[in-house]
């Protein structure tokens, strides 16, 4: 049973004009289809169809789709998702443009989570025979694909569960009120591989986003990625600077409908023997501003 | 050009023609609670004491409720004066950080008044 990865982020948006040139003139993401009020794009590393899904009206999340390894994992997660108390629907081909057929279900914490098998493949943009290191006529950061996400929930330790359970994640860290056995989660960083965090979920309202993240190569890439929003006039959040927690380097900043965004480098690799590393409020500033060792206003009160 | 007063300190600020009354705090150099600055998160909302504002850009229902597109809650950072307005800070007042552009707004303070001041006639040139 293996959930992959995120396959995609859907987001709302107020101006589609504005959101296409964030996301495709400075992310740098490609355009792959549009139907409505929806955009749909993916970043040049990756291979299935789209990543991001973006659609006009409002802001803030509509769901994230998750790939699975295999077709009978949809089975096996529809049975541990039910069996956990959560209501899960079939979704078939076609509903999600070239995605297969799958299932979804309402997270106890409110956000809708679907889990797939199949996506159409384009292929990354360097393709697969003797593949260049990257393409050559990349825009703006040019990130190569989405990484992970940072979800908002009234009840942390439950979703840290849930995870645990429906999609066989770990956590790789924790924010905890003590060090204590009957100590409360406030947050957690979870995947189900090697990748340091695919979901983290951060004590707050529930439903709520705080954001999605692109992946990048490492420390000068994240600062040319500030540099670009700079010239660009993308409101930044914080960063360049390091997170304590995952040892990431990132930039947090903000798409023109106000949706957190991040590119994240580095992270250490995880795997499911490594003692977890758990943090305590004392020290929550140094875990998510390295550099700052403080919270900003925004980190926990600005959510789409 | 609408001006924007803070109510109690009595800071007015002078904006620029179609400018946001966050982007006229900043540019006169004053600070306070805002967030995305993209009209997505509603941390930016002050009260509208007096005047008139529109939103130039659609403003999602999650960010402002019915009530509040006509109780006078200004969403900051999408809210552009039509006229002369009095706002109201919720829970702080604003901080002068930048000193220096402070005297950019005192430069406009000084043009608006001497453009009052005019005696009528044909119209004033910017
Ligand atoms: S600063 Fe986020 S809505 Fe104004
Ligand atoms: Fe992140």
């Amino acid at each position: 049973m293996a959930v992959m990865r995120m396959g995609y982020a859907h987001v709302r948006v107020t101006d589609m004009a504005e959101a296409k040139d964030h996301y495709a003139n400075t992310m740098g993401l490609y355009e792959t289809h549009s139907e409505g009020n929806k955009t749909y794009y993916k970043a040049w590393d990756e291979w299935d169809h789209h990543s991001v899904v973006l659609e006009e009206g409002g802001v803030g999340l509509v769901k994230f789709g998750w790939k699975v390894e295999y077709s009978s994992d949809l089975d096996e997660i529809e049975k541990r998702a039910t069996a956990f108390g959560v209501t899960v629907e079939r979704m078939s081909k076609g509903e999600n443009p070239e995605i297969g057929d799958g299932i979804r279900f309402t997270t106890p914490s409110d956000h809708v989570f679907e889990v797939y098998h199949e996506a159409t493949c384009i292929g990354t943009e360097v393709g697969t025979h003797n593949p260049d290191a990257f393409p050559r006529h990349l825009v703006g950061v040019g990130v190569p694909a989405l990484d992970h996400a940072l979800i908002t929930a009234e009840d942390p330790g439950l979703m840290d569960r849930f995870l645990t359970a429906v999609f066989d994640f770990y956590p790789t860290e924790r924010v905890q009120t003590s060090l204590d056995s009957d100590a409360d989660i406030i947050a957690t960083w979870m995947t189900s591989g090697n990748q340091i965090h695919q979901l983290a979920v951060l004590a707050g309202p529930n439903s709520k986003l705080h954001h999605f993240a692109f992946r990048l190569g490492d420390w000068v890439e994240v600062g040319r990625a500030a540099d670009l929003f700079s010239m660009d006039d993308v409101p930044i959040d914080i960063g360049p600077t390091r997170h304590g927690i995952t040892r990431g380097q990132t930039v947090y900043f903000f798409d023109p409908s106000g949706n957190r965004n991040e590119v994240f480098a580095g992270g250490y690799l995880a795997f499911r023997d490594r003692p977890m590393s758990v943090w305590t409020p004392d020290a929550l500033g140094k875990g998510v501003f390295y550099h700052a060792r403080e919270l900003n206003d925004a980190f926990t009160s600005v959510l789409t | 050009m609408p001006t924007v007063r803070i109510h109690p300190t009595g800071e007015v600020i002078h904006l620029e023609p179609a400018e946001t009354v966050l982007s006229g705090l900043y540019r006169a150099g004053y600070s306070y609670t805002v967030g995305c600055r993209r009209g997505g998160c509603a941390i930016c909302k002050v009260d509208c004491r007096s005047g008139e504002f529109s939103y130039d850009h659609p403003i999602a229902d999650t960010v402002l409720d019915e009530d509040e597109r006509t109780d006078g809650t200004c969403l900051s950072c999408r809210a552009v004066p039509t006229t002369d307005i009095t706002i109201e800070l919720r829970g702080e007042d604003v901080r002068l950080v930048n000193p220096f552009l402070r005297q950019i707004n005192e430069k406009a303070r000084l043009r608006a008044e001497a453009l009052a001041a005019a005696p009528a006639g044909p119209t004033t040139q910017e």
